[in-house]
């Protein structure tokens, strides 16, 4: 046995050096500050719903399987990216591994609260054609914790635009400096949405509806239903994304390129007049404290035409 | 059978004779991984059809998921490759196990881990990290189980009769040290490291688990069996250490290339993607070392079935590891990560690749062990092309699906708009499973049919030549 003594000495170093410097060595070396973006989830004052005690939950129903919580740079519309000092207080880590799901790093405030519980009992009911399993077996307590967990996520990051066109279509771009130079349509006067108003009853409502609440008479044949643009995510679309969507359309579903059919000025006062929309669910959720103060969670009547005009095959 | 039934309760439980350890953990693995990829398969019906199982928080997806990930990683193969070593190890030594006794009590504390993590996982009793949820007592008693078989295996060596130690001896030995240690450091138990920290950590020990355990301990087997087989000596012993100390050195600092595009530092995912670059040196090495081996027995495959079992986990093994040292470097990263080509890769690597090499190592094994001869020959044949065709049916839909949601994010689409068009997939997928799951209940029932029927006097004889063979 005593051949082999160099062999294990080999073994027993080599392994001892790569557990030094790939797991020790980042222990000492990567100590991020708190970036005062992530959430002190033991700092935030228990009012309705624990979001502490919703994250354990998030860990126990394994929501990391399907769900990440990082934005990568090429990830367009995600919100801001995140840094290495939003993590400290993730204990164990969320980072996940896979998007059978959307990315959940910024989620916090994008829907209403009673939204989210109504997409966790009936996923389908309120997104046609996602494959979420429905978590009705959680308890009311549960169902707020949770629900208050993810309307944090992401709510300290600060956010200017949520989403953002293409690069062609801003002005970091030749193109896009082309487009705005082009551009004689003042997108937020009256006078614009009014031109647009006629656009858009001709060409858009249809399938969106004449109130842009994704309830046109065409929707029913449509298997990717039009979006309820009334929702107040679509309230913090600059113009270019606005203008971006029309000009070409929308992959995956029906929606078509409009570029083909309107002039550059014609889809302008377009985007003037989707800009008045009429805004849904005044009861905005974009901090914990006010989703504690403004929010006793009631679970949601499913009535259909509440939550979401068209709700895919019954 | 009349010294069966005298016999003590203690000697029944922990059985003193030869070749029973490595018998009673091939047979727990195989039940367990019924369970476990039994859970898998439900898990991808649940995919195509969301809401097969409403309000029942046990068979919801990811409770599911936590369970199939552990019942197949540290019940099934875990414990297969156990049973594995304990035969391999003292033919190779021309010894008996230093203590069957031993071996046969920690057989009993890892299903004794196993019930507990069904128990546990299923219900959502869980440490939330990814491959490490065990609970504190579980993985606790995982590492007591690990300790014992390597002191077990280690005494054996210490005893042996042979000077040299065979190539498959250096991988065993390296795993039983390496493991035990990557688990403790990846299970983070009793630390609570701030997030990005515990994902280094978590993916050191996601990948390790994957690297110091199970490649090192299904190559080694490849390396124990191939030449059995084949009856041919081993190509070269200079590529074989070549490739072990590629291994040694390469595989262990990859683990950051999980989380090549989150904010850790720069350094790390440098390491990382460059070891996993070199990676292809060793697999590359030790492949041409078995097909040299193989070189003029390809023939052998048509009728010899374990054999055919080890070849094709050849196979898959070098798809998986050009797959790997690919999807490691930023670019293809960038593209892939987050998908479900991921998944199929994972897949690639446990089912495809060390799933067919132990269940070639338990079809060798259990006729030496028992001097009984497999129940049937169709049977096995109907096992392996179940699960092969269905892993080809598995492994096409996913990295089909894979490259379908790579191009949405790649774009920049909302789930909901690419989602429709992966559902044919997960239907395959789902189909898939029930193959497979289908190949393994018939060598479940294989064995059982074989183990249960009286040893004829011919079969004796059988087992006292199959133990002459030695390389």
């Amino acid at each position: 046995m005593y051949g082999y003594r160099l062999g294990a000495i080999g073994i027993v170093t080599t392994f001892f050096i790569i557990i030094f410097s790939t797991v020790l060595m980042p222990m000492v070396l990567f100590t991020p500050k708190p970036s005062g973006r992530g959430n002190d989830y033991t700092a935030i004052p228990l009012k309705v719903a624990d979001a502490k005690r919703g994250r354990q939950i998030y860990v126990r129903e394994g929501c990391f399987y399907c769900h990440t919580q990082f934005t990568r740079i090429q990830d367009r519309g995600y919100g801001p990216l995140v840094k290495e000092g939003d993590y400290v207080y993730e204990t164990p880590h969320q980072l996940g591994t896979a998007r059978t799901g959307p990315d959940l790093t910024n989620e916090g405030g994008r829907f209403p609260s009673e939204w989210q519980k109504a997409h966790l009992i009936e996923p389908r009911k309120v997104k046609p054609g996602s494959i979420m399993p429905s978590f009705s077996y959680l308890s009311e307590g549960d169902m707020n914790d949770l629900v208050a967990y993810i309307q944090t996520l992401g709510n300290k990051r600060s956010v200017t635009s949520f989403v953002q066109a293409p690069d062609e279509y801003l002005l970091t771009t030749p193109q896009g400096r082309g487009l705005a130079a082009r551009k004689s349509v003042d997108t937020n006067s009256d006078a614009a949405a009014n031109a647009g108003r006629g656009i858009y009853t001709q060409n858009c409502a249809a399938c969106h509806g004449l109130e842009g609440r994704g309830n046109g008479p065409n929707a029913i044949t449509l298997e990717k239903k039009p979006p309820n643009l009334t929702r107040d995510f679509y309230k913090q679309y600059p113009d270019e994304f606005w203008f971006y969507r029309i000009s070409e359309g929308v992959t995956g579903t029906r929606m078509p390129r409009f570029q083909e059919v309107l002039s550059e000025e014609q889809r302008w006062y377009l985007v003037a007049y989707l800009k008045t929309l009429p805004k849904e669910h005044e009861e905005v959720v974009d901090s914990l404290d006010k989703l504690n103060v403004v929010e006793p969670i009631h679970l949601p009547r499913l009535t259909r035409q509440q939550w979401e005009p068209h709700h895919g095959k019954e | 059978m009349s010294t069966l039934a005298q016999a003590s309760l203690l000697d029944r439980l922990f059985s003193r004779q030869e070749g029973s350890a490595s018998r009673n953990f091939f047979i727990s693995a195989l039940w367990w991984s019924i369970w476990g990829m039994g859970a898998g398969m439900l898990a991808g019906a649940e995919f195509s059809m969301p809401d097969l199982i409403r309000n029942v928080p046990q068979l919801s997806m990811p409770h599911l998921r936590m369970w199939h990930v552990n019942a197949v990683a540290i019940g099934w193969l875990s414990m297969g490759y156990v049973g594995g070593i304990f035969h391999m190890v003292p033919t190779l030594c021309k010894t008996k196990l230093y203590s069957e006794r031993l071996g046969n009590l920690t057989m009993w504390a890892w299903n004794l881990v196993m019930a507990g993590a069904f128990c546990t996982l299923l219900n959502g009793n869980t440490e939330g990290r990814e491959y490490a949820e065990l609970g504190a007592i579980l993985d606790v008693l995982v590492v007591i189980g690990l300790v014992l078989v390597a002191f077990n295996v280690y005494m054996t060596i210490v005893q042996r009769k042979v000077k040299k130690l065979y190539v498959s001896l250096w991988y065993f030995l390296g795993s039983l040290f390496w493991f035990p240690l990557v688990y403790v450091i990846g299970q983070r138990t009793f630390v609570a490291l701030p997030g990005l920290n515990d994902a280094i950590v978590g993916w050191f020990y996601g990948h390790n688990i994957l690297g110091m355990w199970f490649t090192t301990v299904g190559v080694g087997m490849m390396y124990y069996l191939i030449p059995r087989y084949t009856k041919a000596p081993l190509y070269s012993h200079g590529l074989s250490m070549l490739g072990f100390w590629g291994i040694a050195l390469f595989y262990a600092p990859t683990g950051t290339h999980h989380i090549l595009q989150s904010p850790v530092p720069e350094w790390l995912k440098a390491i990382a993607v460059i070891s996993s670059i070199f990676l292809l040196v060793p697999v590359l090495t030790v492949l041409t070392n078995f097909f040299m081996t193989m070189k003029g027995k390809w023939g052998l495959v048509a009728t010899d079935m374990p054999l055919r079992f080890a070849v094709t986990s050849c196979m898959f093994y070098l798809v998986t590891c050009t797959q790997g040292p690919f999807q490691a470097t930023r670019w293809v990263n960038w593209y892939l990560h987050f998908t479900q080509w991921v998944v199929g890769h994972a897949h690639l690597a446990l089912l495809g690749t060390f799933s067919f090499i132990l269940t070639s190592a338990i079809y060798y094994s259990i006729p030496r062990l028992t001097g009984k001869n497999w129940h049937s020959e169709g049977l096995i044949r109907g096992h392996y092309w179940l699960k092969f065709l269905g892993f080809c049916l598995m492994m096409t839909s996913l990295t089909t699906a894979g490259l379908i949601q790579s191009a949405g994010w790649a774009m920049g689409f909302p789930v909901d708009q690419w989602s429709l068009a992966i559902r044919p997939y997960w239907f395959l997928r789902a189909i898939s499973g029930i193959m497979i799951v289908t190949g393994q209940l018939i060598f479940a029932y294989n064995l059982f049919k074989t183990l249960y029927t009286p040893a004829t006097v011919s079969s004796a004889d059988a087992k006292a030549k199959a133990r002459e063979v030695k390389v």
